[in-house]
């Protein structure tokens, strides 16, 4: 059985809503291994499954389920969520039991309709165990009969959660037990029998049971009892937000599937401004189809946005979302309160202050601000009060506070909400775009480990004086050659020190701090205060006095024990380059001086130092025509672009272009691809420039690598089958390759160097 | 790309223009144009390549059907201002025998009326 997961069982999205989350299913299940040493036993593992809320949690432990179900293999899945009507120990011992015990049953049938005995009496479930499995289920029935008859309800829930463990035991096998929700049992009578349970669970040796639980992360964390034991037999596994291309990419297959049309900038859009939140994503489409209405522009996109927010399924989970925060009516108005005045204000605000804000007798203020804490709608630290980060919840909290409490005079049409998010497309976008390169400069700083790299990385001027026309892979074949080098300190951690924006400009500072020389003394220490600089000019000199301002204080803070900073090193790096005034002043101070396309160069030559060869890691490009007629003189043309710019020269470029020509030709010909397209990819290497043809085709004009026959060999038709002779004539190595989805076409030409 | 062949009439011979790149398409209307000529009677003809930047497999196996039709009317084709990657191109394929080159359009012409011609090789 592959983990392909053929059946859902538990599991309630699609795989493309699963997208992403294959390490994380694959770190639980790995904990059902755990513990399955023949040779011993081991203290039964405890697994803490904890993410942010919508994050896919209990998604994730369905998957698990299903998988290891199908498998059928050494470890047998169990799978428990509590529920708020079952939360006393009868009520969930009892419900956990049947549960566990029709799931067993179900996987050794390999029936998982079985699964649906829950709601059979113990007796009946009983029945539908195998044979073999007969006593030791009896036996787990009979004590949890006895226990209810004493009214043992700890009894009880002890042998409800150790069921699973028992009855795997017996058939050699080992369980993972998964339980969601866990957060609900707090400040309920029964979190005192489920921890003692857990706990009794934790200190037994068995080689069978592997025990994972998730729900609100805050509560279950601060559950956690300051021991070192528990904390050393306990595995964290994080469930972060998933990235960017995995959330754009689950939008384009849904919207497809509903039929909606979407656009890369908009479905870009959604991403940024729904946090890559998957429940908020899938709600935005399902809204979209239902109304008949597209995603391809920003307004279109804003204008749901809006409507969900306000009166749609978004809304209606946010205001149960409060209600189970606040526990009762009264209280969601003073959530309201404390939620929109830590946003408006911006910044940390006293629990004090926000506690007075909220109108509820005193005490009640701050356990509702706990609760709100737990359950992620704000965050506590250390007596302040900051916002969640989630701007969906700002938004709705915004809207229901100026709609239903402020009692702001609404539009007569459209909504200010809609409004306000429409300036804010714009900003969005581009803080993506922000994003991304500030994530590469905080990768590359913590790549930084007393290397040296060319000094003209970090001086604009004279980089420009040595590189300018000259092509990017020539750059970086010259780069090697600069007798002018920087060594990069060792880089311990980066702060962040804030942004700030003036207008046309906008810029992130950062502090990474280090050690030069590969020693450890103070004497050695050395911060490299940072300023990523994004504006539509060069950067002017009043800009430059800002960002200064912004700097100064974070360099006269970064002090040690001696009170003097040994050694600050300025960098300063801007999309758009320097003005004169600012390079001659940034020179003046001894300050580096690079651009963003600085920054991909240095990452390229850190990649080649840390691979410690000779070969510079190729540029590719790739290139997708469409099989219609004269598209190959589109890929000649690039290629002719690419091969110029790697210092090919002109009878090898029209080589390149003609073989390239006769590929896609012969691609065309034999393709039998349903998106009727040729896929070519163009690598570059240090003395070789690689082009790959790819078709769906059965062949690529052979038969096995040699030329096709042809038929009925006029003069005319003969020549139509020499284009494969045509490749291997004019380029040095061609390689016919099939693949699993058809044939490729690999095709070599190497650089010739002048001869010295 | 737009396959209206360029065609010029000098006295009684026809210079065609193959244009940037000769494919199929370019090529069957060369061999269409062609045969108009040979219908009107005309029996000498250049092919120009001076534009031509690129070749495929597809154009030169018309091009050899336009040259055998040539013959077999008892007429002649040159080809001029080939440039040095097509010629090699030519070569490479064997089709040296086949075709009669000119460096210029006006040798072309000449080596039509007799005059000196530059063959392949």
């Amino acid at each position: 059985m592959t983990d392909l997961m053929p059946r859902k069982i538990l599991s309630q999205i699609s795989s493309a809503g699963l997208a992403g989350r294959r390490s994380e299913i694959d770190a639980v299940c790995a904990l059902a291994q755990s513990g399955a040493d023949e040779s011993d036993s081991w203290p039964v593992s405890i697994g803490l499954l904890l993410g942010p809320p919508r994050v896919g949690k209990s998604e994730i432990l369905r998957a698990c389920f299903d998988r290891l179900f199908n498998q059928q293999g050494e470890a047998v899945p169990f799978f428990h969520a509590l529920r708020r009507s079952s939360l006393t120990n009868e009520g969930f011992a009892r419900a956990c039991l049947s549960q566990f015990l029709a799931q067993f049953a179900a996987f050794r049938r390999n029936d998982p309709r079985l699964i649906e005995s829950i709601d059979h009496p113990l007796a009946t479930v009983q029945r539908f165990a195998l044979p073999e499995d007969y006593s030791a289920v009896k036996s787990v029935i009979d004590s949890f009969a006895r226990a209810a008859a004493d009214r043992d309800w700890a009894q009880m829930v002890r042998v409800a959660m150790s069921a699973p463990m028992l009855v795997a035991v017996q058939a050699r096998l080992n369980a993972l037990v998964m339980i969601d929700n866990c957060d609900l049992v707090l400040g309920t009578d029964l979190k005192a029998e489920f921890t003692a349970a857990l706990a009794a669970l934790g200190s037994t040796r068995s080689r069978s049971a592997s025990y994972v639980l998730t729900g609100l992360r805050r509560p279950l964390v601060n559950s956690i009892p300051p021991d070192q034991e528990i904390f050393g037999r306990t595995t964290l596994i994080k469930v972060e937000r998933t990235g960017d291309e995995v959330v754009e990419k689950f939008t384009r297959i849904r919207a497809q599937r509903l039929g909606i049309e979407t656009s890369d900038s908009t479905i870009e859009l959604m991403s940024e401004q729904l946090n890559r939140d998957f429940f908020y994503t899938s709600s935005i489409l399902e809204a979209a189809a239902s109304r008949g209405v597209s995603l391809k522009t920003f307004i279109e996109f804003e204008r749901l946005y809006t409507t969900e927010v306000l009166n749609g399924r978004i809304s209606h989970y946010l205001d149960a979302s409060l209600r189970e925060a606040a526990l009762d009516a009264r209280n969601v108005r003073a959530a309201l309160e404390a939620i929109a005045l830590v946003n408006e204000a911006g910044c940390p605000v006293p629990i004090d202050a926000v506690a007075e804000r909220m109108g509820v007798p005193d005490g009640e203020g701050e356990a509702l601000l706990e609760r709100l804490h737990a359950y992620e709608l704000l965050n506590l630290n250390h007596g302040f009060v900051s916002p969640s980060g989630d701007a969906v919840v700002a938004d709705y909290v915004r809207a229901k506070h100026r709609n239903e409490i402020t009692g702001a005079q609404a539009p007569v049409a459209g909504q200010e909400l809609l409004g306000e998010k429409l300036k804010q497309s714009y900003r969005l976008m581009m803080s993506r775009f922000n994003r991304a390169v500030e994530s590469q400069l905080i990768e590359l700083l913590s790549r930084f480990d007393f290397q040296s790299v060319p000094a003209s990385l970090f001086d604009q001027d004279d980089f420009e004086k040595r590189y300018r026309g000259v092509s990017r892979v020539q750059v970086r074949r010259a780069l090697d050659d600069e007798v002018n080098r920087v060594r990069l300190p060792q880089v311990v951690f980066v702060h962040d020190l804030g942004h700030g924006e003036q207008p046309g400009v906008n810029w992130r500072l950062f502090a990474a701090s280090g050690f030069e020389g590969g020693i450890y003394t103070e004497a050695n220490e050395v911060l490299w205060v940072i300023a990523l600089i994004n504006s539509k000019e060069p950067l002017d000199v009043e800009s430059l006095n800002h960002i200064d301002q912004r700097l100064e204080p974070s360099l006269r803070s970064k002090v040690g024990k001696s009170g003097v900073l040994s050694h600050a090193v300025r960098w300063y790096i801007s999309k758009e380059g320097f003005s004169a005034i600012a390079a001659e002043r940034l020179s003046g101070a001894q300050a580096y001086r690079s651009s963003y396309s600085h920054l991909d160069l240095l990452q390229d030559y850190l990649t080649r130092l840390a691979l410690s060869s000779t070969t510079r890691p190729a540029s590719e490009f790739e290139l997708v025509i469409p099989i219609e007629d004269e598209a190959e003189l589109i890929a000649a043309r690039t290629a002719e672009q690419i091969a110029r710019a790697a210092d090919f020269d002109q009878e090898s470029i029209n080589q390149i272009k003609t073989a390239l020509i006769e590929a896609c030709i012969n691609a065309a010909e034999h393709s039998d691809s349903p998106d009727r397209k040729i896929h070519q990819r163009f690598a570059i290497d240090e003395d070789k420039l690689i082009i790959t043809v790819s078709n769906r085709g059965k062949t690529f004009g052979t038969a096995n690598g040699k030329p096709a026959p042809t038929v009925g060999a006029s003069r005319g038709k003969s020549a139509r089958g020499r284009g494969l002779q045509i490749i291997r004539a004019l380029m040095d190595q061609v390689e016919f390759e099939r693949t699993d989805e058809g044939a490729r076409l690999v095709m070599i030409k190497y650089l010739k160097r002048p001869s010295s | 790309m737009n396959e209206d062949i360029r065609t010029r009439l000098v006295e009684d011979a026809a210079v065609i223009y193959s244009g940037p790149y000769l494919n199929q398409l370019r090529g069957e209307r060369i061999e269409m144009v062609c045969q108009e000529l040979l219908d009107q009677g005309v029996r000498r003809i250049v092919v120009n390549f001076e534009e031509t930047e690129l070749i495929n497999s597809i154009g030169i196996s018309i091009l050899l059907g336009v040259i055998e039709s040539v013959n077999n009317a008892r007429g002649g084709l040159v080809l001029s201002n080939v440039n040095q990657s097509n010629r090699e191109l030519f070569e490479m394929l064997g089709l040296g025998a086949h075709v009669v080159m000119a460096e210029t359009e006006e040798l072309a012409l000449l080596s039509l009326t007799g005059e000196t011609v530059e063959a392949m090789g």
